[in-house]
């Protein structure tokens, strides 16, 4: 299906949270303050290398103003974080790895005081010779940053099957390209900060951003040293995360500070000091041999990986993992050998970004299967069909999977799409200048969903009535901007035939919430829905049960619908709450604010709203003999705590011991029309068609928003964005010099194209869709820039002087240059 | 430490007279998220280049990371806080067209974007795509690729067409 509003009919569900944001009311937890705040800043490294030979804090203490420096002195507990390894010091006690590691932090009554003491804090430094790549990293001799080396390796991957080697021997034809991609940025419009307040009961309440609020509680509690039940995490909203404040950033010095100042501490990072101290998407070399039949036929692949994981772990490991099963794309070949090395260096910090690795492996092996498909002189979407899995295939790691019909579709549905059928006949304007080149290419890719097998990914929810007579939903999942609230919205009203305003969603909070996992790897949908499918016919049990003991009517006559229990077959003409919200002053948005922000307060309109409300359903209730009893009265019988059903389960995970290895993937296809200036070597991407298999589309507002805000991160990926480091100093240091994508920078045309396609009786529901749109643009980009330039691009940002072209036009007589 | 030299400063905010004593130095961006609470405009790259800071100064769009209290005294500053319908409570037509299109994910730019869209329309109450672009390519946005954004764009300019046209009717 077309993916777009006239499409979704009914189901283009107005968010929650659309009044709140487009109105500036919603306080995101870095526009928290509170009267007796005092302000907290982090002194970072001077050198990107270098050893502490001391450290003097005595003239910053000495400021007026400043309330507390603190320094590794001053950490109760372990001073080292990270979620999978924990080895970056929260402050450095000897050596200095990146630019961005903390030495101390400071507390004082204004920020520009704070700024102040960071100046009189005096560090002496022996300066060393940053590892400024990943060769120099490698290099017999070099210094190990770590000491559980060997080496500064972090991880190593392998893939070994057949004997590609001798394959290799009999291939027909081969093809070797080395691949790069960038140091990309996630650019989240809201930096890291937050508010962390001490309360009377000795117990810590921190406000700031997070993809697992539970996590940070872990990591909190273990570097102050307290049980982690005295440390209460709220973390949503977010302002944008794309993966990039799943680690800890600015957490540990806030909690520190306002645990020794005995007061709230606000933290707010600028945008340069986020740039330094941030995470990145992993740079990677990809080298990759791959070799084919007289037919056609992929015989051997071998894959060599490269990653630069920067000065500490954080998911290099996994994010390598992940590289490396889909290194193979959705390709069935015999013989492979696949090695991947992630290394330590000093150049910033990599770790988790949208995709996960599998962007930057996409890129490389769909690039392989055009550079193949030219030799063979086919049709690159014939090449892939001739050598792509068959459905009952096991996955890359030849880990069983769960079979799905996905990647023929997508494959299929691209086919016979207009733009791709464009690339038969390249597109030419006799109107455009003969420098400018048009072409059409496509990609296509199945990528993982979830952590992986051998990694715990625990998830669960909670379904309750609760006293207020809601129908309350309560996840550990985060709402960082893809609509996840409005897709729990959706699919309550779904089962229950209820209003929205009957609904009561608790995230982002951990005295709340129960452990239901992190919002990462585009789990979060599958897991609520499944989780959801658990908790409702025990909830639907109990809550007819009861209605049927107050009300004399079997329960097996009864409903649940808008405000309550309805006799069966009676229900108010659908639930129509999901289409009538237009005017956007969302009902139900305050009671979301309200869970999400905790502290935050409540607009005395909103309550007055709800008054409306309540009155107007009790009214409607009078006038109906249909209506049973409402959630309010239900609520009041028996006790609190029967009205809570919980859940606990894994994500689905495959029976093989492969470690990383996938279960559910997702597909999809992606074909893109670019414009080619070879005067400038510009690129513009003019028409492109995303085909995605994820399962049912739940909430058609955010899939659409989600593959075309992927894809225009994928699209930067490709032409503008590299955070540039010059001996792992960042060269691009803000917004201005590091260049997303603007409005004037896009496709001016994309479709989104749904197939919602599940087996029969599929137990995992709707698949998330957070990453699939940002993993196959940048091989489709460059396919066509080969069909119009006939360049081989092997490297992102696709570098603009490959393209440039001296005009070929004769000079005319008499005409001449001198 | 010295004490910073306190100044008188003026300017009407959203329709109201403000009077505060700061620094003639401060940034236009905290007189307004710090001293007056008005935190629906954002702060994220202040260096002029997101647009998250935008509000209108004397009517026109300006980030106001860059405006220094000294450069907007006695204007008239309208913030995100400053637009609503017809009514003091309900949405501008732009608010409703960006809840209506999904022309926000986390929302951090919106303000921003919204504001600046309140300019565009202005100034070009149906602009075409050129006018778009040029408008909001001072407004960085990282999570709905600008589809939705471009969406609400469209359908505000219309309405605020509309709403026009009918009311010139109304006065012929």
């Amino acid at each position: 299906m077309l993916l777009n509003r006239k499409q979704s009919g009914k189901r283009w569900h107005l968010r929650p949270d659309g009044a709140p944001k487009v109105t500036g009311q919603l306080q995101y937890l870095t526009d928290m303050t509170l009267p007796d705040m005092i302000h907290g800043r982090v002194l970072r490294s001077e050198y990107p290398y270098a050893r502490i030979l001391s450290i003097d804090t005595s003239e910053a203490e000495a400021l007026e103003g400043v309330y507390a420096v603190l320094t590794s002195k001053d950490v109760p507990g372990l001073n080292r974080f990270g979620i999978a390894t924990p080895d970056q010091p929260v402050f450095c006690e000897d050596i200095v790895r990146y630019v961005g590691d903390a030495i101390a932090a400071v507390a004082a009554d204004s920020p520009e005081r704070a700024a102040l003491a960071l100046d009189a804090i005096r560090v002496e430094y022996e300066e060393l010779t940053p590892l400024n790549s990943t060769d120099a990293a490698l290099a017999p001799g070099a210094p190990e940053l770590h000491e559980h080396g060997p080496g500064n390796v972090l991880h190593r991957t392998e893939i070994k099957r057949g004997d590609a080697k001798q394959a290799f021997a009999t291939c027909d034809h081969i093809v070797t390209e080395t691949y790069y991609t960038p140091r990309q940025m996630h650019a989240y419009m809201e930096t890291e900060g937050g508010l962390f307040v001490p309360d009377e009961e000795g117990r810590l309440n921190v406000y700031a951003a997070t993809q697992h609020g539970y996590k940070d509680r872990m990591q909190l509690a273990r570097i102050i040293g307290c049980p982690e039940e005295d440390i209460r995490v709220v973390s949503s909203p977010i302002g944008g995360s794309f993966g990039g404040k799943d680690e800890l950033n600015v957490q540990p010095y806030g909690a520190l500070l306002a645990l020794r100042c005995g007061c709230p501490v606000k933290m707010h990072n600028s945008r340069k000091e986020s740039v330094r101290a941030g995470l990145k998407r992993h740079p990677m070399k990809i080298e990759m041999q791959t070799g084919m039949s007289r037919e056609g036929i992929i015989q051997a692949h071998r894959v060599r990986i490269t990653a630069d994981t920067g000065a500490y772990a954080t998911l290099g490991a996994p994010v390598l993992n992940f590289c490396t099963e889909h290194c193979l794309g959705p390709y069935a070949i015999p013989n492979v050998d696949v090695e991947g090395v992630s290394v330590y260096t000093n150049n910033g910090l990599s770790g988790e970004f949208r995709g996960f690795g599998g962007n930057q492996a996409i890129f490389a092996m769909e690039g392989q299967m055009d550079r193949l498909a030219e030799i063979m002189n086919m049709d690159p979407w014939e090449f892939r069909r001739r050598n792509m899995r068959e459905k009952n295939d096991p996955g890359p790691l030849n880990q069983r999977i769960l079979v799905t019909d996905g990647l023929s579709q997508v494959w299929e549905a691209l086919d016979r799409s207009e733009l791709w059928q464009k690339h038969q006949h390249p597109p030419t304007d006799p109107t455009l200048p003969p420098w400018i080149k048009r072409g059409v290419g496509a990609a296509i890719a199945m990528h993982g969903a979830g952590l992986g097998y051998g990694i715990p990914d625990p998830a669960g929810g909670r379904l309750s009535l609760n006293n207020e007579g809601k129908i309350e939903v309560a996840f550990s999942y985060e709402e960082f901007g893809q609509g996840l609230v409005a897709t729990l919205e959706i699919m309550l009203c779904d089962l229950f035939q209820c209003n929205t305003s009957d609904l009561s969603i608790i995230i982002g909070d951990t005295d709340r919430v129960p452990h239901s996992g992190s919002s990462t790897a585009s789990r979060s949908t599958t897991m609520a829905w499944m989780a959801l499918q658990r908790l409702q016919s025990p909830f639907r049990s109990h809550v007819l049960a009861v209605a049927s003991e107050a009300s004399g009517i079997p329960a097996d006559e009864l409903v649940t619908g808008p405000g309550g229990i309805w006799r069966k077959g009676q229900l108010p003409a659908e639930s129509s709450e999901v289409e009538t919200d237009v005017q956007g002053t969302g009902k139900s948005e305050k009671k979301v604010a309200l869970a999400l922000e905790g502290i935050i307060q409540t607009s005395e309109e909103a309550e007055k709203l709800e008054k409306a409300e309540r009155i107007e359903a009790k009214a409607k209730e009078g006038e109906r003999s249909d209506f049973v009893i409402s959630y309010a009265e239900l609520a009041t019988q028996g006790e609190a705590d029967e009205w809570i059903f919980d859940t606990k389960f894994d994500y689905p995970t495959t029976p093989d011991n492969v470690v990383g290895g996938h279960y559910l993937y997702t597909y999809a296809a992606v074909a893109a029309e670019v414009e080619v200036n070879t005067l400038t070597g510009e690129t513009k991407l003019l028409d492109t068609r995303h085909v995605v298999a994820a399962g049912p589309v739940i909430n058609p507002m955010g899939y659409i928003g989600q593959i075309e805000g992927g894809s225009v991160m994928a699209l930067g990926f490709t032409l503008t964005e590299d955070a540039v480091m010059q001996d792992s100093r960042y060269v691009t240091t803000n917004l201005d010099t590091y260049m997303i994508p603007t409005i004037q920078d896009i496709h001016t045309q994309l479709e989104v194209e749904a197939i919602e396609d599940l087996p029969e009786g599929d137990a995992f529901g709707p698949r998330g869709i957070g990453e699939i749109g940002s993993v196959a643009l940048a091989p489709a980009i460059t396919a066509a820039i080969h069909q119009a330039t006939g360049v081989w691009v092997n490297r992102l940002p696709v570098p603009r002087e490959q393209l440039v072209r001296p005009l070929n036009v004769p000079l005319q007589e008499g005409v001449s240059p001198s | 430490m010295n004490k910073p030299l306190k100044n008188h400063w003026t300017a009407i905010v959203n329709g109201e007279h403000k009077h505060l004593e700061i620094a003639q130095t401060t940034r236009l961006v905290d007189v307004l998220r710090t001293h007056l609470q008005l935190t629906g405009t954002k702060v994220s790259c202040e260096v002029g280049r997101c647009g998250s800071c935008m509000v209108l100064m004397d009517g026109e769009p300006v980030n106001s990371c860059l405006v220094m209290a000294y450069q907007c005294e006695g204007s008239d500053i309208v913030t995100i806080e400053g637009l609503h319908g017809e009514e003091k409570g309900t949405l501008h037509p732009i608010q409703q067209a960006f809840v209506e299109e999904g022309g926000f994910q986390c929302g951090y730019c919106t303000p921003g974007m919204v504001i600046s869209t309140k300019a565009l329309l202005d100034a070009h109450p149906e602009p075409s795509q050129e006018q778009i672009e040029s408008g909001l390519c001072g407004n960085l946005c990282r999570c709905t690729g600008y589809g939705g954004i471009i969406r609400a764009v469209r359908k505000a300019g219309e309405r605020c067409a509309i709403k026009e046209t009918s009311a010139e009717e109304t006065v012929s």
